[in-house]
């Protein structure tokens, strides 16, 4: 009588019995915050000789300048590398005065929120393709949006 | 005694045994009340699974219907068209299907299709019209025309519509640069910028000042240099105040558009929703 009861007894247990048999560990996550300027590549090797001199230029400011400033720039990308991919996407003349525009609309501090939607690292999105003057380039994204870039 | 209780020990363990349900839980009739209700959750995809197992062993339309409708509420448009299009013609449900097949190839943007549609629909012939206004084909001249199809309650919004598309409150590039050539930031504010007008006005003025001074003080060097600095923020806003009207040209055709999108939405598309949750 007792053995059939403990038998029962065991039995309802290993019933319940946990059923997950990978041992739980500890998670490795990491809380460092990534550095804002990882993407950026400091060769300054270019494909002309303008672009390397303006790779040069932008570099020496990279290194000597924005680095030790810290994450200071609201926009995403940067006025730098804004400038970079400006020239990049049309040509010297055109980059320079998208770069000049965009030096302008960095120093109105007031009314960003309702101009620009939100990137991944809640800095202002701000692409150079808005600015090409090629209608077709460009994909509007409201204000205050948040994007995946 | 002992025996009693191994009687009754042997009866505990075996009860579970005695009260098996006998019901079929895989009949039709189940399989398709519990299809309608994974519907009726909201559990489209597998109200979908449900459906298409009821009918490997039963063809009907309502089948058919259901499966395109749970496809089309979970956003598989080209699997809710191809049910939609299972419907036999001669079935009571021929007619909502095909307009639920038409607003699947709306939402997929072949306007093509529903422009070939069959116009005696009239949720087929007011999405058509819909789709000139979302830029598939020139907006007929004549207003009545396009607005022939919509009730009464839907020709104000309609109307709107079709003005906005017509006349879109667009601004002009050369205005802009013009503005911005003779008053710094005044092509930014035109295209409702406003901070931004002023700082490129601040930034302009105060370059051009430091660089007067610096001339009338003899320092020509530092002349130059701000001069040189006035004019790229002047060059600058002239260039940005042509790219701000492109930028606001294109919200404006995005307002417009997402305006149409929730509309249509609201409307659900001119089909009636197919209601058959209590």
């Amino acid at each position: 009588m007792i053995k059939t009861a403990a038998i029962i007894l065991f039995s309802t247990l290993s019933i319940y019995a946990q059923t997950e048999w990978v041992k739980w560990g500890k998670a490795d996550y990491s809380y460092e915050i990534k550095q804002s300027n990882s993407h950026r590549q400091y060769s300054i090797s270019g494909n002309t000789a303008g672009e390397t001199a303006l790779k040069t230029l932008a570099v020496g400011y990279w290194f000597f300048i924005s680095d030790v400033d810290g994450d200071n720039c609201p926009f995403s990308p940067t006025c730098s590398s804004f400038f970079l991919q400006s020239v990049k996407e049309t040509n010297i003349v055109q980059g320079t005065l998208m770069f000049a525009d965009r030096f302008t609309r960095d120093m109105d501090f007031i009314d960003r929120f309702s101009h620009y939607p939100i990137a991944k690292n809640r800095h202002f999105y701000d692409p150079p393709s808005l600015y090409t003057l090629n209608n077709l380039k460009i994909k509007y994204i409201p204000a205050g949006e948040y994007v995946d870039k | 005694m002992k025996n009693i209780l191994y009687l009754i020990f042997i009866l505990l363990l075996f009860q579970n045994y005695s009260y098996t349900q006998e019901t079929d839980l895989y009949s039709l009739g189940n399989r398709r009340l519990f299809a309608d209700f994974l519907y009726c959750q909201k559990d489209y995809l597998r109200a979908a699974d449900e459906y298409k197992e009821i009918l490997r062993l039963s063809d009907s339309d309502t089948l058919h219907l259901k499966i395109g409708l749970s496809y089309l509420k979970s956003g598989s448009l080209d699997s809710a068209s191809v049910y939609f299009g299972h419907v036999k013609i001669n079935s009571l449900l021929y007619d909502y299907s095909r307009q639920a097949y038409y607003k699947c190839q709306f939402l997929l943007n072949h306007f093509d299709i529903v422009e070939l549609g069959p116009y005696y629909y009239n949720p087929v012939d007011k999405l058509y019209k819909f789709s000139s206004l979302l830029g598939y084909k020139e907006l007929p001249v004549n207003k009545e025309k396009f607005l022939r199809p919509f009730e009464a309650d839907e020709r104000r919004a309609a109307f709107d519509f079709y003005d906005r598309k017509l006349n879109p409150p667009y601004k002009n590039e050369l205005t802009a640069a013009v503005l911005a050539a003779l008053i710094p930031g005044a092509g930014k504010i035109y295209t409702q910028n406003y901070t931004d007008g002023i700082f490129a006005f601040l930034a302009t003025g105060l370059m051009s000042y430091i660089s007067y001074t610096d001339f009338n003080a003899h320092h020509q060097f530092r002349g130059w240099l701000f001069a040189g600095l006035a004019s790229f923020f002047y060059g600058g806003n002239i260039y940005g105040s042509i790219a701000s009207v492109q930028i606001y040209n294109a919200g404006i055709n995005f307002k417009l558009n997402s305006d149409m999108k929730f509309y249509l939405e609201d409307k659900n598309y001119f089909v009636p929703d197919y209601e058959f949750c209590k």
